[in-house]
């Protein structure tokens, strides 16, 4: 199989996919949408496997530059809406911290450890990668 | 940074297509560096150059200025 039928065959296993969870969301069936995109996963990864398709060094180009300003946008972002989610609750304003507002300090609480939880990734797999391309070595 | 790709594949009468089969990558990879918008790894460059057997600077001119992938 060449690159032009593994993306064809991705598109319309994309599409099935989608109809599969769509179906499932509107009939309230989400262990059927979850099986619909591990099915799809699978598939897609057995079939790249057999078929070798090998992941042009254009495309990891992209998709590290994509992933890298995802980062710079992404982790700003909830960590500054953290801050000013929790802002409030902290600063004593007392209409957040009762009623139908407590949702805002749960809500700064998820962002606040999504962006630690995103920190630590990105230090984890930089500290891999690091190492990996000979970062930090003592060799002469 | 310039190339003479598009020369070489001309005089080998090779297409896009026959030329990103021949190195592994796609067709979409050939156009890019064509156009000088993408500039390949060492490897890449190397196998390009053993595909039309020249020197690797034959194919790829530096001309003195930072120009690489990072625009």
């Amino acid at each position: 199989m060449d690159r032009k039928k593994y993306k064809q065959l991705r598109v319309i296993v994309t599409f099935f996919v989608s109809a599969i969870v769509s179906l499932a969301v509107i009939r309230d069936g989400y262990l059927l949408a979850a099986t619909g995109i591990l099915t799809g996963m699978v598939f897609m990864v057995l079939v790249r496997a057999k078929a070798k398709i090998r992941t042009d060094e254009r495309e990891s180009t992209v998709q590290e530059k994509a992933a890298r300003m995802t980062y710079a946008i992404f982790a700003p972002t909830i960590g500054i809406a953290a801050f000013l989610l929790l802002l409030p609750s902290k600063g004593g304003i007392s209409v957040f911290s009762k009623g139908e507002w407590l949702f805002v300090e749960s809500l700064g609480m998820i962002f606040a450890y999504l962006t630690l939880f995103l920190i630590t990734i990105y230090a984890i797999s930089y500290h891999f990668f690091n190492k990996k391309f000979g970062g930090g070595g003592n060799e002469e | 940074m310039k190339n003479k790709l598009k020369v070489l594949r001309a005089m080998h009468n090779l297409t896009q297509e026959q030329l990103a089969d021949r190195i592994g990558v796609s067709r979409q990879t050939v156009i890019a560096i064509e156009s000088d918008k993408y500039l390949p790894s060492l490897g890449l460059a190397f196998k390009i150059a053993n595909l039309f057997k020249v020197k690797v600077e034959d194919i790829f001119i530096h001309e003195g200025k930072e120009d690489d992938n990072e625009n």
